[in-house]
C-alpha cells in the first residue's frame, strides 16, 4: 500500500497542476480525489460521495451562507448598503480611506453576527465591494479590506470553530469568547491603521470624494443621516435578535433578509424585480460556494480516510525542542493544513492532538485555542488554496483575477500574522480579560 | 433548460429565508416551534446549491485559479479547459451515478430524515441526480465548444447566446 | 496485514470514549496476531457522525460505532433498540431482553437486510435534560423550549414542552442567549464537554433514557471475507469492549457530574410520585407510535410489552 506521505505528495502535485490549468476548483478537487482514490483504493471509495454530500448539504451551520448572502444582495440592490456607507462617511468625514475604514467597522459588526468565515466574507463583499470600486478605490485595497474584515467572523464571538475547540478540549466557551476580544480589537485597530497609513502614502488608492459644487443642504444631510440610521437599525436588529435570544446566529440571517425587505419597502425601493435579481445572484453565489465546499470535502474526506491525521499526529511525536518552538511548529503545521482542509476540520483534527501537548508544556489552553483561531483565519486566506480566497473571487466582479486577489490580501495577511505573533509572545492579551471577568 | 432551472432556483431564496424566519417567529412569539421548518430549510438549501451548479457552469462562474490561465493564448486556454472539463465531468458523472444509486436505495428502504418530522429522502437524491446530470451535460456541451474553438479558432456559439441558449 | 479495516466512531480524538474504541481496535489487532489491522477514525475524520451507518453499509468503512438516533430515517428499529424514553436501565433486564427474549435475532435481521452485521451491543450512560431554570414539578416543563431530537423530543412534547431542532454546535450560544430553555445531551459527559453548565445550571434528576444500547456494526461483505477463527476473534473483542464501556462509562459519568457540580451544577428538586408516574406515562405513549411506524420496531415492542405484562 502507498504511504500517506507519498499520497499527500501526489495529491498536492495534482492540485497544483489542476489549478494551473484553471480548472473549476471544487469539481477538480473532487475529480482528483476520486481518480487517485480509484487507483489506490478502488471503486468502493466512490461511496464517499453520498456520505459527504449529506454531511455538507445538511449542515444547519452552513445555512448561514445562503441567508447572509441573500441579505447582502438585497441590501446592495435596494441601495440600502450605499446609504449605510454614505452616512458613515458623513460621520467620519473627509479622511482618505474613510470608506475602507467604515467597511472594516461594518465587517466587524457582521463578524459579530456570523460564526463562520464564508458568510462573513460573502456578506461583506456583497455590501461593500461595489461602493468602494464605484468611488475609485484601488481594487486591491478594496478586496483586501473585505477579506480581512470578513474573516473576523470566527474571531469575534459567537464563533463556531471556538465552540468546537472548547468542546473537543474540554474548555470553557465563555472564556474563549471573552479571550478573543482583545486580539480581535488589536486586529481591527491594526487594520484601520494600515488603511489610514497606506492611503496617506499612496493617495490614489483611496480617492477623496470630489467636493460637490454646492455643499450638501441641510435637507440632504438629514436624508443621508436618516437613511444611515435606518440601515444601522437593521444591523442592530440582527445583532439584537442574537443577543436577546430570539434567533441563533445562523437564523439571524433570515431576520436580516426580512429586515432588508422591510427597509426596502420603507425606502420605496422594493420591486419584485429587485427581489428576483437579488435571489438570482444569491443563488448563483450559494451554488458556487457549495460546489466548492462539496468538492473540497470529498477531497479532504478521502485524504482523512487514507490517514493524513496519523501523519499529523506523527509530527508531534519526537519533541525535544524548547516549548515555544513546539508551539511555532504547530502553527506551521496548521497553516500548511489550511492548504487542503477547511476551518472546522482543522479544529476537529488539531485541537485534540496539539492542545494536550501545549498544556503539558505549561501553556494556557484558551490562549492556545485563540492562537489556533488566528491561525485558521490566516490559513483559509493564503494562496494557492483557501476557502476564503474562493469566496472572495466568487463575490468579485468579472474583471478581477486570482492574482489580484493574492496580491490584495498580502498586506492584510501580514497584519494577521503580526497579530498571531504578538498574541503568541504575550499570552496575557488572551488570558487577562477572562480571568478578570470570570474568576 | 439550464437557464430555466437556474432562474427557478432563484425563487427558492426568499422562500428559504421566510421558512427560517417563520420558525423563529413560531418559536419566539408563539412558543411553539414547528417540526418541519428545520428540514425544509435544509432541503431548500440543498436544492438551491445543487441545481444552480449547471447554470453556474453555463455562466462560467465556477471559481478557478486563473494565474497561468490568463497568460496563455485563447486557443491554449481552450485546450486547458478541455482537460479540466474532463476532470470535472468525471467527478460530476460519479456524483450522478452515486445519487441514482442512493435514490433507488431510498425508495427500497423508505429512507427518511432522522428528525421527528421524518420527511422522505428519495426526492432529494432524485434532485441530486438531475442536478449533476444537467451539470454533466453542460460540461459536455462546453467541452464541444472548446474543442471547436481549439480546432478552428472560432467560437461555436455567439457570445450573447450564453445567456439565452437552451441547452440540453 | 491480511485485512485492513477502518473503524469509525462519533467521538473526538483524545476523548475518554475515543480511547475505548481505540482499545477495541488494538484488541482486534493483538488477538488476531496482526492479521487484521484496524485504523480508527474519530469525529470529523472522513465521515460525518450521521454518515457512519451509510458508510459501513457501502463498505467505505469496514466497522462503525454509530448512534442510532442519527440514523432513525434509515433504520427506524434502531430507535427502539437504543431504548425508548422511559425504558429500563437495568443491565440484567436489558441483557435478557436481547439474548433470551428475542431482540438479538430481530436486530440481526433488520441490520442484515441493509448489508450490515450486528455485533454485540454495549451500554452507554443515561440521557438527562439540563435547564436554565429549576424544574420544581413536571408542570414546569410546559412551554419550555428544549433542544431534543427525535424520540426524546416526542417524549418531552408529551410532557408539554416544545422540542427544538438545533445543530449541536449552536446549543451553547442558544442556551446562553435564551433561544432555548434547556437541552438534552447524549449523556453527562456530552453535557460537560459542551460546557452547557456555564449557561444552564439545573439538571433534572429523572433520566429520559436510563441506558442507551449501542451496536457495533460491520460491513457484510468484509465480514464474509473473514475466516471463521477471525470472525470469532472480532466477536470476542467486541464482548471485551462492551464490558469496558460498562465499567468505564459509569466512572466517567460520575466524573463528569462532579466536574459540572464544581462549576455550579445543581439538581432540580426530587420529583414527586405523581411526577414520576407522569414521566412514565409520557414514555408509554411513545411505544404505540413507534410500533406503528415500522415492522421491526413492532416486533421489538411486542416483545417488550409481553415482558412488561409478565412483570
Ligand atoms: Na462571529
Ligand atoms: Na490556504
Amino acid at each position: 500500500m502507498i504511504s500517506i506521505e507519498v499520497l499527500t505528495g501526489i495529491l498536492f502535485v495534482c492540485v497544483i497542476a489542476a489549478f494551473a490549468l484553471g480548472a473549476p476548483v471544487g469539481l477538480a478537487l473532487g475529480g482528483i480525489a476520486m481518480g487517485i482514490g480509484y487507483a489506490t483504493w478502488g471503486e468502493a471509495l466512490f461511496n464517499v460521495i453520498p456520505t459527504t454530500l449529506e454531511d455538507t448539504y445538511f449542515s444547519f451551520i452552513l445555512l448561514a451562507i445562503p441567508l447572509y448572502i441573500y441579505m447582502g444582495q438585497l441590501l446592495t440592490r435596494s441601495g440600502i448598503g450605499d446609504a449605510m456607507f454614505n452616512a458613515s462617511q458623513m460621520l467620519i468625514g473627509r479622511v482618505r480611506g474613510s470608506l475602507a475604514i467604515s467597511v472594516i467597522v461594518v465587517c466587524s459588526m457582521i463578524g459579530a453576527m456570523v460564526g463562520i468565515i464564508g458568510a462573513g466574507i460573502m456578506t461583506s463583499g456583497s455590501i461593500a465591494l461595489k461602493p468602494m470600486l464605484d468611488r475609485g478605490y484601488d481594487k486591491r485595497l478594496a478586496l483586501g479590506v473585505i477579506m480581512a474584515g470578513g474573516g473576523l467572523g470566527i474571531l469575534i464571538p459567537p464563533s463556531i470553530p471556538m465552540i468546537m475547540f472548547a468542546s473537543s478540549t474540554q474548555n470553557s466557551v465563555g472564556r474563549m469568547f471573552i479571550g478573543a476580544l482583545i486580539p480581535a480589537l488589536i486586529t481591527i485597530v491594526l487594520l484601520i491603521a494600515y488603511v489610514v497609513i497606506s492611503c496617506k502614502l499612496n493617495p490614489q488608492r483611496a480617492p477623496l470624494d470630489v467636493a460637490p459644487d454646492n455643499p450638501p443642504t441641510t435637507k440632504e444631510k438629514f436624508l443621508t443621516a436618516r437613511d444611515g440610521l435606518l440601515s444601522l437599525l437593521l444591523i442592530i436588529a440582527v445583532l439584537g435578535s442574537i443577543i436577546m435570544g430570539i434567533a441563533t446566529p445562523t437564523e439571524s440571517g433570515a431576520i436580516g433578509v426580512v429586515g432588508a425587505m422591510i427597509l426596502a419597502i420603507l425606502f420605496k425601493r422594493f420591486k419584485p424585480r429587485m427581489v428576483q435579481k437579488a435571489g438570482m445572484q444569491a443563488a448563483l453565489l450559494v451554488s458556487v460556494a457549495m460546489w466548492i465546499i462539496f468538492g473540497a470535502s470529498v477531497f479532504s474526506n478521502f485524504h482523512l480516510l487514507m490517514g493524513v491525521q496519523s501523519m499529523v499526529a506523527g509530527f508531534t511525536q519526537d519533541l525535544g525542542w524548547p516549548p515555544i518552538v513546539v508551539i511555532m511548529m504547530f502553527q506551521v503545521i496548521m497553516l500548511l493544513l489550511g492548504f487542503i482542509i477547511d476551518e472546522f476540520i482543522i479544529v476537529l483534527m488539531c485541537a485534540p492532538i496539539f492542545t494536550p501537548i501545549a498544556v503539558s508544556l505549561g501553556y494556557d489552553p484558551i490562549w492556545f485555542g485563540i492562537l489556533m483561531i488566528l491561525n485558521i483565519e490566516i490559513a483559509v486566506q493564503t494562496p494557492p488554496y483557501g476557502f476564503a480566497l474562493f469566496y472572495l473571487k466568487g463575490i468579485a466582479p468579472p474583471g478581477i483575477t486570482m492574482l489580484d486577489i493574492y496580491k490584495s490580501i498580502t498586506p492584510f495577511v501580514l497584519i494577521k500574522l503580526l497579530v498571531l505573533i504578538i498574541v503568541m509572545l504575550m499570552p496575557e492579551l488572551v488570558t487577562w480579560l477572562p480571568n478578570k471577568l470570570m474568576s | 433548460m439550464v437557464a430555466f432551472i437556474g432562474k427557478s432556483v432563484s425563487y427558492l431564496m426568499p422562500i428559504l429565508a421566510f421558512v427560517v424566519a417563520f420558525e423563529v417567529f413560531c418559536r419566539y412569539v408563539l412558543s411553539h416551534p414547528t417540526v418541519w421548518a428545520h428540514d425544509t430549510a435544509l432541503f431548500l438549501f440543498g436544492y438551491i446549491a445543487a441545481l444552480g451548479g449547471a447554470y453556474v457552469q453555463q455562466q462560467r462562474a465556477h471559481i478557478n485559479v486563473d494565474i497561468l490561465y490568463n497568460k496563455v493564448s485563447p486557443r491554449m486556454r481552450s485546450l486547458f479547459n478541455m482537460v479540466s472539463f474532463i476532470l470535472a465531468l468525471f467527478f460530476v458523472l460519479l456524483v450522478c451515478k452515486m445519487s441514482i444509486g442512493k435514490f433507488e436505495e431510498a425508495l427500497k428502504f423508505n429512507y427518511r430524515r432522522q428528525s421527528e418530522w421524518a420527511p422522505h429522502m428519495h426526492h432529494y437524491w432524485l434532485m441530486m441526480s438531475v442536478a449533476s446530470g444537467l451539470l454533466a451535460l453542460q460540461l459536455v456541451s462546453d467541452w464541444v465548444e472548446e474543442c471547436y474553438h481549439l480546432l478552428t479558432g472560432k467560437q461555436l456559439l455567439p457570445e450573447n447566446i450564453r445567456h439565452t441558449e437552451e441547452h440540453a | 496485514a491480511e485485512y485492513n479495516w477502518r473503524f469509525a466512531n462519533l467521538y473526538s480524538r483524545g476523548t475518554a470514549f475515543g480511547a475505548v474504541y481505540e482499545g477495541l481496535a488494538k484488541n482486534i489487532e493483538v488477538m488476531s496476531n496482526g492479521r487484521i489491522k484496524v485504523q480508527v477514525l474519530y469525529s470529523g475524520e472522513g465521515v460525518g457522525s450521521s454518515g457512519i451507518f451509510g458508510a459501513v453499509k457501502t463498505g467505505l468503512i469496514t466497522m462503525g460505532a454509530p448512534f442510532q438516533s442519527l440514523n432513525a430515517g434509515e433504520l427506524p428499529a434502531g430507535i427502539v433498540e437504543i431504548g425508548l424514553p422511559g425504558g429500563t436501565n437495568d443491565v440484567g433486564d436489558l441483557s435478557t431482553l436481547f439474548y433470551e427474549k428475542g431482540w438479538a435475532p430481530i436486530l440481526k435481521k433488520a441490520y442484515g437486510e441493509q448489508g450490515l452485521v450486528w455485533l454485540d451491543p454495549y451500554i452507554q450512560p443515561a440521557v438527562y435534560v439540563i435547564t436554565k431554570k429549576p424544574i420544581n414539578s413536571i408542570a414546569d416543563f410546559k412551554g419550555l423550549k428544549i433542544r431534543a431530537p427525535g424520540a426524546y423530543g416526542k417524549f418531552l412534547r408529551n410532557l408539554g414542552a416544545s422540542p427544538v431542532s438545533l445543530a449541536w454546535s449552536e446549543i451553547y450560544t442558544s442556551l446562553s442567549t435564551g433561544v432555548i430553555d434547556g437541552s438534552i445531551g447524549s449523556n453527562m459527559i456530552d453535557h460537560r464537554d459542551g460546557n452547557h453548565v456555564e449557561v444552564a445550571k439545573y439538571m433534572y434528576p429523572l433520566p429520559l433514557a436510563g441506558a442507551q444500547v449501542l451496536p457495533i456494526i460491520v460491513n457484510q461483505s468484509a465480514w464474509n471475507k473473514l475466516p471463521t477463527d477471525l470472525k470469532a476473534i472480532v466477536k470476542a473483542a467486541t464482548a471485551v469492549h462492551a464490558q469496558e464501556q460498562m465499567t468505564k462509562s459509569r466512572l466517567w459519568e460520575s466524573q463528569a457530574v462532579a466536574d459540572m457540580e464544581a462549576k455550579g451544577l445543581q439538581w432540580s428538586p426530587e420529583p414527586s410520585a405523581a411526577d414520576k408516574a407522569a414521566w412514565k406515562a409520557a414514555g408509554a405513549k411513545l411505544m404505540d407510535e413507534y410500533a406503528a411506524q415500522d415492522e421491526y420496531s413492532k416486533e421489538l415492542i411486542d416483545i417488550l410489552r409481553k415482558d412488561q405484562a409478565n412483570d
